[in-house]
């Protein structure tokens, strides 16, 4: 593993820590390369990784380090078989995970996440973390998605890097603040988007 | 989104012999169309039916095969492009050059999916495909007609003169024209559309000559629109797509206002802006030669491809002459590469180079060598760095065949092996690096090492992660870990080249808003990853024909100056490229074995099984 990409799943972590993303010991975060997976340990805290808590594991074939890699193992894999992902963030935001439990879509209002999501799907599964359920419920929307939630759990969101999963989960949290927070008030919300009834179809 | 009307239908074609003047309608199934959308794809799909690595580029058995790309002409942002595909000259791979222009979308109204051409004509002539040619013989089926015209008269002229007097000839019509480079035979000759757009860089302007084919000449206007499934979805689409354009800084600042050439500046400051054949990687002179001064001094007016809101290029004039460009990088090949500072030099020598219809990079880069040669001694009488008035003259000799001129016809890694010294051309697969000093941007160097058509930046372009920060910034001095981002833009671009759209649209959309404008206009679901499984297919292709010619891991590397020679000054001093855990690394993410050779389950994925027996 090279200094550098543990710089950047440090980094990242961190901040997804500071940002309110994830609690002290959740989400994880992986990259692919090629035929094997570099993915943060089970129980590691994002916030402080280090050397030890990267664990590297082939994409399609298990071997004891999944011991040591994260719960969510099982659906990373199949997210990468499946898509052109080379990198997923999973985190816990509270206000995406709010959203999620009230609406089948989470469709950001504003400019920001307008751009960049159009429109967010909310899948549920009855067993939520690392389960088999989950691996062959996701790949499916993150065909079409860059980021999808899981209901009551969290998004998963895909790149090239981490830095864009990144983006996309702060992005989505800081949209389902905005939603929350207008939901909220008395009167309708005014829109200013061009062609924003058609992001339902997006 | 699900559609009633499904256009993604057979591959329409026409195949015309040059020999015989016979022309026949193709056609290719619906699943080559899936597979490998048009473009570069359905380009190396035929170019590997046909064999053309045991063709000789040059001999009238090789093909040029004309295909723009199922978005071309629909209204997808910046789509107006098609493709030429044939084996190269200059490298001997397959090789396929992407224009903007208006010739593509002209073929798909006549409801042409591509065009094939070989055989050779016996004296100088030019095609006309489309409703003007209707007093020629037809193909035999269904078709537009199809005529071979003499061009004697037309013969020995230059690219604007060929233009205009075939305007004349066939009001309305879009061309795509040789100069006088590729009648001679220069390898790195051009061919040129009515916008002033070029399929550069690997000759196959040359092919054409060899064929005495000066033009192929369409009237497509007014009649067939290519089919779109759901153009309400299309427009919805497009629209999101161009916000996604406006709001970006490159592509709607940087580029609209300054063109391409923008990018002296950054690249110079990066100290990955290459500079006397690469001995330096800052140009002390850069400024003088920058977008800017372009602008300030030379721009006319911006000119745009056919449906693209970008408009990154130029209209220029130094007021002894106008014409269009320069770009970027023949900025630099004209002037940074050869020590030139004289910007109203450069210009005028990319006008020669226009006219006579060669590509810029390697024009500039082979003088970039022959300077270097003079100056080792190995030369003599050669040009020496910084003689401006020499770099203009020098262009102008080569498109006559004149003197030094003959010899930099055949580009630089055939001047300098003459010479003795081969390790000066500073070439990939014997075609001439582009603008970036790789020791700044390693996986630029990645990207040029494995480039299936030589050293070339179109192919993938690391700029914009290591260093625009597009779509994120990363170490661009770091050697592993980029493998597979590089696969990823390979791959992509890939796709722009089959659809076509231009590549400048990347620094704004990822794959899904080309997934989702295809599958508007093909009326069925067309994933993001299934695109890039196309791109992959494609290249893998590429690299099948290129093992079948000759080509190997061996030539998978870099001018021995960027292994071994680190850079003297500025921000990338004391870099070097360590290629070889790179190149390990991009192996074994391709799923190819040690030797470079893609695997066998790699193969059967991509169903290139048959095609690599």
């Amino acid at each position: 593993m090279s200094s550098a990409v543990l710089e950047q799943f440090r980094q990242i972590g961190r901040d997804l820590f500071v940002a309110g993303l994830i609690s002290s010991h959740g989400g994880n975060m992986s990259v692919r390369q090629g035929d094997r997976i570099l993915i943060t340990r089970r129980g590691s805290m994002l916030a402080r990784l280090g050397e030890h808590d990267l664990v590297d594991i082939g994409l399609e074939e298990n071997d004891a380090n999944v011991t040591l890699a994260s719960t969510e193992i099982v659906v990373h894999r199949a997210i990468y078989r499946q898509t052109s992902a080379l990198a997923i963030v999973h985190t816990h935001p509270p206000y995406a995970i709010a959203q999620s439990l009230m609406k089948d879509e989470i469709v950001p209002a504003d400019s920001e996440g307008s751009y960049l999501l159009h429109k967010v799907p909310v899948v549920e599964a009855q067993l939520t973390a690392g389960s088999v359920e989950v691996a062959e419920l996701l790949p499916r929307w993150l065909k079409e998605y860059d980021l999808v939630m899981l209901r009551g759990h969290g998004p998963f969101a895909i790149g090239h890097l981490l830095e864009e999963a990144y983006q996309l989960t702060s992005v989505l949290e800081m949209s389902c603040r905005i939603l929350t927070l207008t939901e909220g008030m008395a009167g309708d919300v005014k829109e200013y988007r061009k062609g924003s009834d058609q992001y339902g179809s997006w | 989104m699900s559609p009633a009307t499904s256009t993604s239908r057979p591959l329409r074609g026409l195949r015309v012999d040059l020999s015989t003047g016979a022309a026949v309608d193709d056609e290719l199934p619906r699943e080559v169309a899936r597979e490998y959308l048009g473009g570069r794809g359905v380009g190396v799909f035929l170019a590997l039916r046909e064999r053309l690595y045991d063709v000789e580029p040059l001999a009238p058995e090789n093909l040029l095969v004309f295909a723009p790309g199922p978005l071309t002409g629909t209204g997808a942002p910046a789509s107006g492009r098609y493709s030429v595909t044939s084996r190269s000259p200059l490298t001997g791979t397959v090789f396929d050059g992407n224009s903007g222009g208006n010739w593509g979308t002209a073929l798909r109204r006549l409801d042409l999916d591509y065009l094939i051409v070989v055989g050779a004509c016996d004296t100088p002539s030019y095609l006309l495909v489309g409703a003007g040619s209707s007093s020629g013989a037809a193909a035999s089926g269904d078709g537009p007609p199809v005529t071979v015209h003499p061009a004697g008269d037309l013969w020995g002229l230059d690219v604007p003169d060929s233009l205009a007097r075939l305007r004349g000839l066939h009001p309305d019509c879009e061309a795509g024209v040789i100069g006088p480079a590729g009648e001679r035979g220069v390898l790195f000759a051009s061919i040129v559309n009515n916008r002033g757009r070029s399929i550069g860089r690997g000759g196959l302007g040359a092919v054409m000559g060899a064929k005495r084919l000066k033009a192929v000449v369409v009237v497509g206007h007014g009649a067939h629109r290519p089919p779109v499934a759901d153009p309400e979805r299309l427009s919805f689409v497009a629209y999101e797509a161009e916000k996604l354009l406006k709001a970006n800084p490159i592509t709607s600042q940087a580029l609209p206002e300054f063109g391409t050439s923008v990018l002296v500046n950054v690249l110079n400051q990066a100290g990955a802006f290459p500079t006397r054949n690469f001995r330096e990687s800052q140009f002390e002179c850069a400024q003088a030669i920058s977008g800017e001064s372009l602008r300030r001094d030379f721009v006319q007016r911006r000119a745009a491809c056919r449906g693209c809101g970008i408009g990154c290029a130029r209209r220029t004039s130094t007021g002894d002459a106008s014409g269009d460009g320069p770009e970027y990088e023949s900025i630099w090949a004209l002037g940074a590469a050869c020590g030139v500072g004289d910007l109203k030099a450069i210009v005028e020598a990319n006008y020669a180079c226009n006219r006579a219809g060669m590509d810029a990079i390697t024009m500039g880069s082979t003088v970039a060598c022959a300077m270097e040669l003079t100056e080792e001694g190995l030369l003599a009488g050669g040009p020496r760095f910084g003689d401006a008035a020499a770099v203009a003259a020098l262009c102008e000799a080569t498109a006559g065949g004149e003197g030094l001129g003959e010899e930099l016809g055949q580009g630089s890694a055939r001047l300098a092996a003459r010479h003795g010294r081969p390790e000066l051309s500073m070439s990939v697969k014997s075609l001439e690096l582009p603008a970036y000093d790789p020791r700044g941007m390693t996986g630029q160097g990645l990207a040029f090492a494995t480039s299936n058509r030589g050293g070339c930046h179109l192919r993938a372009n690391m700029l914009g992660p290591e260093i625009l920060g597009v779509p994120k910034m990363i170490d661009r001095f770091a050697t592993l870990g980029k493998a597979g981002l590089l696969i990823n833009l390979q791959n992509l671009n890939a796709v722009l080249d089959s659809l076509s759209v231009c590549k400048f649209t990347g620094f704004a959309m990822k794959e899904d808003y080309y997934a989702r404008l295809l599958s508007s206009v093909w009326g069925e679901t067309v994933e993001p990853q299934e695109l890039l499984r196309i791109g992959e297919r494609i290249w893998n292709a590429e690299r099948l024909f290129n093992l079948a010619a000759g080509f190997s891991r061996a030539d998978d590397t870099l001018p021995r100056r960027l292994l071994e020679e680190p850079i003297v000054s500025g921000p990338a001093a004391g870099r070097v490229v360590d290629l070889a855990p790179m190149l390990g690394e991009y192996y074994v993410s391709r799923g190819w074995d040690g030797d470079g050779r893609p695997r066998a389950a790699k193969l059967a994925q991509l169903g290139l099984t048959e095609a690599a027996a």
